[in-house]
Order: C-alpha cells, then sequence, then structure tokens
C-alpha cells in the first residue's frame, strides 16, 4: 500500500503514483473526536497525537501536524495567558511586548526543546514518530522572523514599528525572532518533523508592495532560509497572495513547495513554478462549512483541474475551521480522492 | 503647484508606504496656500477612495498601504481641523471593538483612522468585546452604528459575537435606528458571511470600511 509519505515524494519528483497527496489541516477537530475541551486537549501531546492518528486514519488523508495553535510560540516566549474558545483556535492575550524596552529585554531560550510547553510537542512527536514516521509527513509550523512578532506584540504595533520604525528596534527584534526561528526548527527536525510550514505573511503582496517586499521582506526570507536549509520547507503565507513574488521567492531560496492562498490564481501560480518545485492548491475551507455536496465537488474539481497538468501539485486546505461538518470534510476528501487519480485525466 | 498635482504626490507617497513624506506633501501644501480642509476633503479623502479603487481593481494594493492611509489620514486630520476657519461638523457617530473572544485590533484601527477623516466620530471599545457592551455604548453615545471586527471563523461566526448583537438590538427595539457592520478576514474569504451572522453589511478592508459607514450613516439620516 502507497503512503502518504511515498504519495508527497513522488509528487515532488514529478514521478507516478495512485493519486496526488492529500494535506487535510485538522486541528480544533482533534478534541471533538476525543470528545474533550479545546483547552484540556491543547494541555497534553499525547492528546493532540491520539486524536492526529485517528483522523488521518478515519479520512485517509496523507499528513499528520505536530502544531497544538499557533500561539504555541508566544507561549515558548514568554506569553503567560492564551483563550481558549469551545469552538476555535486559542487566541494569544498577553502580549510579551508591550514597550520597545520589553523588546530590548526579550530572551530567546538558548534550547527550544527545553521549555515546559515545548515538552508537550515533544511528547506529541514522539508518539507521530513512532506510529506514523517515514510513512505520512508529520507537519510543523514555524512562523518566520518577519511575522512572529505580530504574535509577541500585536499585528497593529508590528505595524507601525516594521514599517515606521525606529529601524534599529525593528531590527533588533527581528533579529532575535530569526534566532528563535532557527532554533526552533532545530528543535523541530530534532524530534522528528519532515515538513516545514514557514509562515510570513510579510512574504505575501496583499501584505506589503513589491518595491517593499524586495527591500525588506526577501532579505528576511533569504536571511530565514538561508540559516535552517530548504529541506521540508513550505512558503506559506497565511492564506494570503503571493503569485508575483513566486519567480523571486524559487530563484533566491530554492524553497521546494509553495503553498497558494485559496484566493489565489492556481493556474498562474504553477505557470510562474514551472515544475521547479511543488505547488500545493488551497481550498477556500471557510465556505466547507455551508457548500453543498455538489458545491463542495465541483469547487475540488476546479482547482484540480488548474492544478494537476504536469503533475507536482498537492491539494491542501487552509486551517480548517472547527464547525465544518464533517460529512462536508468527507465528501472533500473522496472528491479528491477521485479526481486526483494520477493517470485517470 | 495646483491641487492635482499635490494629490498625485500625496498618492505617490502613500502607495510608496512613505509616510514621512505623505506628511510633508500635506504639510507644505497648507503652508502654501491650500486650506486646512482642502488638506483634509481634497487630498486626503480622495487617496482613500483612490485606494478603494485600486483594491476593487484588484490592483497593487496591499495592508501595508492601509494601515498607512489610515494612519496618515488620523495625523493629518488631527492637525487640520483645529485650523478649519468653522467648525467642523460631526456627520455621525460609531462604536466600534472586536468580538468577543478576539484580540485582533489592527482592522478596526485602519477603519479609525479613515472615519475621522470623513467627520464621523468613533468611540473605541477595544478589543474582546461583549455583545451587550456594544449595544450599550452605542446607547449612551447616542451613536447609529455599530463595527465589529473578526479575524477568525469561530469569533466572526459565534453565537455571542454578531448574532447576539442582533438579538439585543431586536429586543431593545432599536434595529430599524442602529446598523451592524462586519469586517476582518473570514468575510473576505466568504462574501455572504455577514448575511450570515445578521450585519447589515461588511467591507474588504479597513479603508472601505471608512466609505460603507460614511453611506450608512447618511442612510440613516436620511
Amino acid at each position: 500500500m502507497i503512503t502518504g509519505m511515498e504519495r508527497l515524494v513522488a509528487a515532488m519528483n514529478g514521478t507516478a503514483s495512485d493519486r496526488i497527496p492529500v494535506f487535510c489541516n485538522l486541528l480544533d477537530q482533534g478534541a471533538r473526536e476525543l470528545g474533550i475541551s479545546l483547552e484540556k486537549y491543547y494541555a497534553h501531546g499525547e492528546y493532540v497525537a491520539k486524536a492526529q492518528l485517528k483522523m488521518r486514519k478515519k479520512f485517509g488523508h496523507d499528513n499528520v501536524w505536530s502544531l497544538f495553535y499557533v500561539g504555541r510560540e508566544a507561549e515558548l516566549l514568554g506569553c503567560k495567558k492564551i483563550v481558549f474558545a469551545k469552538d476555535g483556535p486559542p487566541n494569544v492575550e498577553h502580549f510579551v511586548i508591550n514597550t520597545y524596552d520589553d523588546i530590548h529585554r526579550l530572551q530567546i531560550p538558548d534550547d527550544v526543546s527545553a521549555h515546559p510547553v515545548f515538552q508537550e510537542s515533544l511528547k506529541c512527536l514522539r508518539i507521530l514518530r513512532q506510529e506514523v514516521g517515514g510513512k505520512y509527513p508529520i507537519c510543523a509550523y514555524i512562523t518566520a522572523s518577519m511575522t512572529l512578532p505580530a504574535m509577541l506584540m500585536g499585528m497593529d504595533k508590528w505595524m507601525e514599528l516594521l514599517l515606521l520604525g525606529p529601524a534599529e528596534v525593528r531590527d533588533e527584534l527581528l533579529a532575535k525572532c530569526h534566532d528563535f526561528l532557527v532554533k526552533e526548527v532545530a528543535a523541530y527536525r530534532k524530534a522528528g518533523a519532515d515538513v516545514f510550514f514557514y509562515a510570513n505573511f510579510f512574504g505575501s503582496t496583499d501584505a506589503v508592495p513589491i518595491k517593499y517586499f524586495m527591500e525588506h521582506s526577501l532579505p528576511w526570507i533569504e536571511k530565514d532560509i538561508s540559516a535552517v536549509g530548504t529541506k521540508g520547507i513550505v512558503y506559506f503565507c497565511a492564506q494570503a497572495r503571493f503569485n508575483k513574488v513566486i519567480d523571486v521567492v524559487l530563484g533566491r531560496t530554492g524553497i521546494g513547495a509553495y503553498y497558494l492562498s485559496p484566493l489565489a490564481d492556481i493556474a498562474e501560480g504553477k505557470r510562474i513554478i514551472a515544475g521547479r518545485a511543488l505547488t500545493c492548491g488551497a481550498i477556500n475551507d471557510i465556505k466547507l462549512i455551508d457548500w453543498s455536496t455538489e458545491e463542495i465537488r465541483s469547487e475540488v474539481k476546479r482547482l484540480m483541474d488548474a492544478g494537476m497538468p504536469g503533475g507536482k501539485f498537492l491539494f491542501t486546505t487552509a486551517i480548517m475551521p472547527y464547525n465544518i461538518p464533517e460529512e462536508n470534510i468527507r465528501t472533500m476528501l473522496e472528491a479528491v480522492y477521485e479526481f486526483g487519480r494520477q493517470g485517470k485525466r | 503647484m495646483n491641487v492635482e498635482d499635490i494629490i498625485k504626490q500625496y498618492n505617490e507617497a502613500i502607495f510608496d508606504t512613505n509616510r514621512d513624506r505623505a506628511l510633508k506633501v500635506v504639510r507644505d501644501a497648507v503652508e502654501q496656500g491650500v486650506t486646512p480642509e482642502d488638506a483634509v476633503f481634497k487630498i486626503v479623502l480622495p487617496a482613500m477612495d483612490l485606494m478603494i479603487t485600486a483594491v476593487n481593481e484588484n490592483f497593487d494594493a496591499n495592508l501595508a498601504q492601509h494601515f498607512l492611509t489610515a494612519r496618515i489620514a488620523d495625523i493629518v486630520t488631527a492637525e487640520m481641523i483645529p485650523k478649519f476657519k468653522q467648525m467642523s461638523e460631526v456627520v455621525g457617530r460609531v462604536v466600534i471593538g472586536t468580538a468577543p473572544g478576539d484580540f485582533h485590533a489592527l482592522g478596526k484601527r485602519i477603519v479609525m483612522g479613515c472615519l475621522k477623516a470623513r467627520m464621523i466620530d468613533v468611540i473605541d471599545l477595544g478589543v474582546n468585546v461583549p455583545a451587550e457592551r456594544f449595544v450599550d455604548e452605542v446607547i449612551a453615545h447616542k451613536a447609529q452604528l455599530i463595527g465589529i471586527s473578526a479575524l477568525m471563523v469561530h469569533t466572526a461566526t459565534g453565537e455571542n459575537g454578531c448574532r447576539k448583537v442582533r438579538r439585543i438590538l431586536q429586543e431593545r427595539g432599536l434595529q430599524d435606528r442602529i446598523k451592524i457592520i462586519v469586517g476582518g478576514a473570514p468575510y473576505r474569504f466568504d462574501h455572504q458571511l455577514y448575511k450570515t451572522v445578521q450585519a447589515d453589511a461588511w467591507a474588504e478592508d479597513g479603508i472601505t470600511a471608512g466609505k460603507v459607514i460614511a453611506d450608512l450613516v447618511k442612510e440613516l439620516q436620511r
């Protein structure tokens, strides 16, 4: 039986497999799967691993996640309050940085994996590696140097500092976030993660103008990637669009996979990538909450028609909202498995 | 230099995300005889409208430009209003905040900067605002409109957010007098979502929200 890892490797190399690889990003759904609250679920790495394995088996997709929730990185850097909801991802309430002095005081731990918060991630990764290591890609979420400050001080304050300065304070924070990223990736790699969603809203032209991207975003992307290497890295802009900069990012960093926004023109993105890397086409999963079976199948087919010709294509979702009915998740995946068969089209 | 040239220079600075240059263009113009009223209504406001056009035409407009447009509009308006020949008339009032459980303040901040230049008074309720407070404050400040920002699907669609604000307005018989506008990422991914959560309107981005709110206020005053 072909594994998810084999499908992914085949897609990256442009060789044949039974179908295209499918990454279904189910996170909060794990709590429902185990019948416990999100707060209890995310307190234990064993729960997250158990639910990830259970959901992968149940739905048949090709990946598992070691990510609990995005705010974990803020916790690793001192965030003391996360707000849990009943039906959605936890939210950072306490910002670590409130003044510029807090930036000077911010300390990056030498060993990220020694942090108590990361211990639970390690437990999760240990189980995932033991159960599906090498067979199904284990995904990790890492936030780029230029985007991590938004979690530490709030997006509005970070935009102000990023765009208006003072430049030396901005650069000090960026350097610290870069240091954290490098250590975090090393810790995840050591623990067995294979695929890294390199999350960078500021790597998108929905966030900044191209001129700004070239002068500021790109140098930090190059610095990040040059430090952590391209192995397993997926260029991901938090669902924002970046077709206009794919060519330069690919040329300058060599990143091998690009997660296009659900709002992006996938055929255009694929044309720009031109077989040099894997194209990840994402469905607009907010619409999965209400779409009918016919609408889901039609949208999956549209994405496949745009992305599959020429191969090197992976179907994916955004971070699936909690309240998507399970039946709709199944409908989407069954359509992908049907339309994504290779050799059929 | 005529007003058209000033607008052009100002807009170029905004599109280059260059705050200092944009502010210098406006301040120099006022020094050279452009009235403070024209600085706001003929330079800053048209720049915002141009940004809305750019968004609608899928031109290269982005969050950084929206942020700076609003920020600069806020600064220029605060500087110019005291210099107006006549006290400017506030055309409406809005209370604004993020949905319960949501701590993302950027969108709200962009909207606030834009509204001031449109002579709309803004009461900022901050983040993680309970539904009851939205309604209590809109009444207390005699405002016409409630703006609810949400960055996450569950805070946009949750029972305690916009839906609850609507329910309270109905219970208090206020639904014809007070409108609700929503905004934030989930609404960009599902353009019908504002109807699902029972809002009256939504906006694609903070700059557009300023105009939609101004239009709604005018509509309510008819």
